[in-house]
């Protein structure tokens, strides 16, 4: 019988203590675990916020955003400001365009609207207004038709009194210094390539799916824009129906076709770090002067999520270690309370020859045995609780910050552009995987040894003449 | 084979300094019965814990084989212990959870000995104790005392000892079954060359010793007329 095996015979010499051991280690085992899981799934979820949006900068003129206020447009110069501010690490310009289908009515009002008109757009003439042989592929709607009435191409008639239009919508083009869209995330190319050099002019240019489907578009086709010809380079997913319904060209090229060298709707800065977007965002703010720039942190929420995912984070740490080092106690107790009892046979075994490394070892391997069972029954605990604890540590977090931080919209539900820390923490999804539950576990068998270490050296203090003295 | 010189084992009980062995030397040869009688509390159990190594003398020192025991490390003696010695227990002292050739097999394991040589020894061992081949297997702890004191003599026996110390080994025992046990002794010193020491208060198996020996108030003396 080798010493493992007697380890094992040892482990079930008395079944139901071994029963109730194995019960409470699988108790501290299992919230071990789960704690480990909920920690990645915040981990992961804190590293993704920070990855996509959580450290940019959004700079639009002064008094103007999008196609909507006034103001003076954004130069170079504002651009090589904000570059030369501390803790920026990339200053992405933009231009923003409005493409409008060309249309063969006579109609006085689409006349009006539907030709290339460069100062019928946004704030400081940014957005451009030039036709182009697109078709949108969003239907105006009822909200289209109410939003932008006596702004758009169409077709129908006026009847003096009350018109009835039909509002087709506009292709928003957007000139871009880098591959990435105007929050400053990086554009998913699904097919085809992107622009190659996006500072200097070329006619190659990146459709949106939506876009190319409505227009029968696939990589290498053409379509015109103020009757220049483009090639489609690569099609993008955005994600959503209205950033799909858009085209990307080089910054140089959007800015020829506006007639507005030089000229940029807005930028997209990236922060070093989510630590510093705050001072960076004073300093930018203060670098472009009021009167010039809007400093805007788009994703402010988000400060707030991940300020409080980071605290369920070290809570769930704090619990991990915790359960981790009861369930070493745990170890450290009974292997103790065994070497005590055993006291004789430990004397009787060296009395045969048997060297103190052989004892100590089949007391940890025991102690592993015990902690084995414990962690099968643990993964079991944790792979059902994980889901649950992590959701309870998480909504229980985000009230208290949505409470604190005043997130809540109007409704009483969640609030700010993206829904809200509130609504951002509970989208966490703990799962238990295999490859972390197998690192919990190897962590709880390192604990336990360093638990079962201690009985084991006590055995080597075992003289056998003390214990054999009762003869 | 073993030489005893002048062995002094004392302890201190609050003021007191008693001496179990007091100046204890003789000698034992090779296949040598001997025994060791006395009353209770004269020291017959220490005596033996210093030639097994299980104790360390105050003074003087046990050589075997022409080794010196004296100042050896603990590794040693435990080495000692495991190729040279083989006890014998008046509790048996046998592993209750593990079977009777499990049991037998340990010393042999802690010897490195082959696992497939261990077994096969083991069954042997047991065979030749006269322990029913249909209790090799059972746990020792469901054994009657005459059982498990052969299954002890067996694992006692496991690496082929040059001394065997049995300190009471038959003071567990009924009448037949501790005759049984002082012929198996007798029978090993006999047929395996084995030098064997016992402490006794049996009368019938100090008579069956080749040398007689008696501790008094920590001096052993030696009856001259005993031989089997």
């Amino acid at each position: 019988m080798s010493v493992l095996a007697r380890s094992v015979g040892n482990a079930f010499r008395n079944k139901i203590r071994t029963a109730a051991v194995v019960a409470v280690l699988a108790v501290a085992i299992g919230l071990a675990l789960s704690m480990l899981v909920a920690n990645q799934a915040v981990g992961a979820k804190v590293q993704e916020l920070n990855a996509s949006v959580g450290t940019t900068l959004t700079v639009n003129p002064a008094g103007g955003q999008g196609f909507e206020g006034g103001g003076e447009p954004l130069t170079a110069a504002e651009a090589a400001t904000a570059a030369a501010v501390p803790n920026i690490t990339s200053v992405v310009g933009t231009k923003a365009l409005r493409l409008r289908t060309e249309t063969t009515t006579t109609d006085t009002a689409d006349a009006a609207a539907g030709a290339a008109q460069p100062d019928a757009g946004g704030p400081g003439g940014q957005a451009a207004s030039v036709t182009t042989s697109l078709t949108a592929a969003v239907d105006a709607g009822t909200l289209g038709n109410r939003n932008n009435t006596g702004s758009g191409t169409g077709t129908g008639t006026t009847n003096g009194t009350e018109p009835a239009r039909t509002f087709t919508l506009p292709i928003t083009a957007t000139g871009t210094a880098a591959e990435v869209d105007s929050s400053g995330k990086a554009l998913d190319i699904t097919s085809g390539t992107g622009l190659g050099d996006y500072s200097a002019a070329s006619t190659k240019a990146l459709v949106g799916t939506t876009l190319a489907e409505k227009n029968n578009l696939k990589v290498g086709s053409t379509f015109t824009i103020a009757g220049k010809t483009y090639t489609v380079a690569g099609i993008f997913d955005a994600g959503t129906t209205f950033g799909n319904n858009a085209v990307y060209l080089t910054l140089a090229e959007a800015q020829a076709l506006a007639e507005t060298p030089g000229e940029l709707s807005s930028m997209v800065v990236t922060v070093n770090s989510m630590e510093n977007v705050d001072s960076t965002k004073t300093a930018l703010q203060a670098a472009l002067g009021a009167s010039k720039a809007d400093v805007t942190q788009g994703q402010r929420n988000l400060e707030t999520a991940v300020s409080s995912l980071n605290s369920v984070k070290g809570i769930s740490l704090v619990a991990y270690i915790a359960a981790l080092a009861t369930a070493g106690l745990i170890i450290l107790l009974i292997m103790v309370m065994l070497v005590r009892e055993r006291r004789r046979e430990i004397g009787v075994l060296k009395a045969i020859g048997a060297r103190n490394r052989t004892i100590g070892l089949q007391f940890v391997l025991e102690a592993l045995v015990l902690v084995a069972l414990g962690s099968v029954v643990g993964a079991a605990i944790a792979s059902f609780a994980s889901g649950g604890i992590a959701s309870a540590l998480v909504s229980s977090n985000s009230s208290t910050a949505a409470g604190a931080t005043g997130q809540r919209g109007p409704g009483g539900g969640p609030g700010g552009p993206f829904g809200g820390a509130t609504q951002l923490l509970t989208s966490v999804t703990a799962s238990a995987s295999p490859g972390v539950i197998a690192a919990g576990i190897a962590a709880v068998f390192a604990v336990a040894i360093i638990g079962a270490l201690v009985p084991a050296l006590l055995t080597a203090r075992i003289r056998p003449i003390e214990v054999l003295r009762g003869e | 084979m073993i030489e005893v010189k002048d062995l002094v084992r004392q302890f201190k009980s609050g003021d007191r300094t008693i001496k179990p062995v007091n100046g204890v030397s003789f000698e034992l040869g090779k296949g040598q019965l001997a025994s060791i009688v006395g009353k209770s509390g004269s020291g017959k159990s220490t005596l033996l814990s210093l030639l097994g190594a299980l104790d360390k003398p105050t003074s003087g020192d046990v050589v075997v084989d022409g080794v010196s025991l004296a100042g050896l490390p603990d590794g040693k003696l435990t080495e000692y212990r495991r190729r040279d010695i083989g006890f014998v227990f008046q509790q048996f002292n046998l592993i209750p959870n593990l079977s009777a050739v499990d049991n037998v097999m340990l010393p042999m394991e802690f010897a490195d000995v082959r696992k497939s040589a261990r077994a096969q020894r083991a069954k042997e061992l047991l065979e030749q104790v006269q322990l029913d081949p249909e209790k090799h297997s059972r746990r020792t702890n469901r054994l009657s005392g005459g059982e498990q004191q052969r299954v002890a003599i067996a694992r006692a026996l496991a690496n082929e000892p040059k001394l065997i110390l049995a300190d009471e080994p038959t003071g567990n025992l009924d009448e037949q079954t501790g005759e049984h046990i002082i012929e198996l002794l007798s029978s090993l010193s006999r047929d395996h060359d084995t030098t064997i020491l016992v402490v006794t208060h049996d009368r019938g198996l100090a008579r069956k010793a080749d040398r007689r020996f008696r501790l008094h108030q920590g001096q052993l003396n030696e009856d001259v007329t005993a031989g089997r």
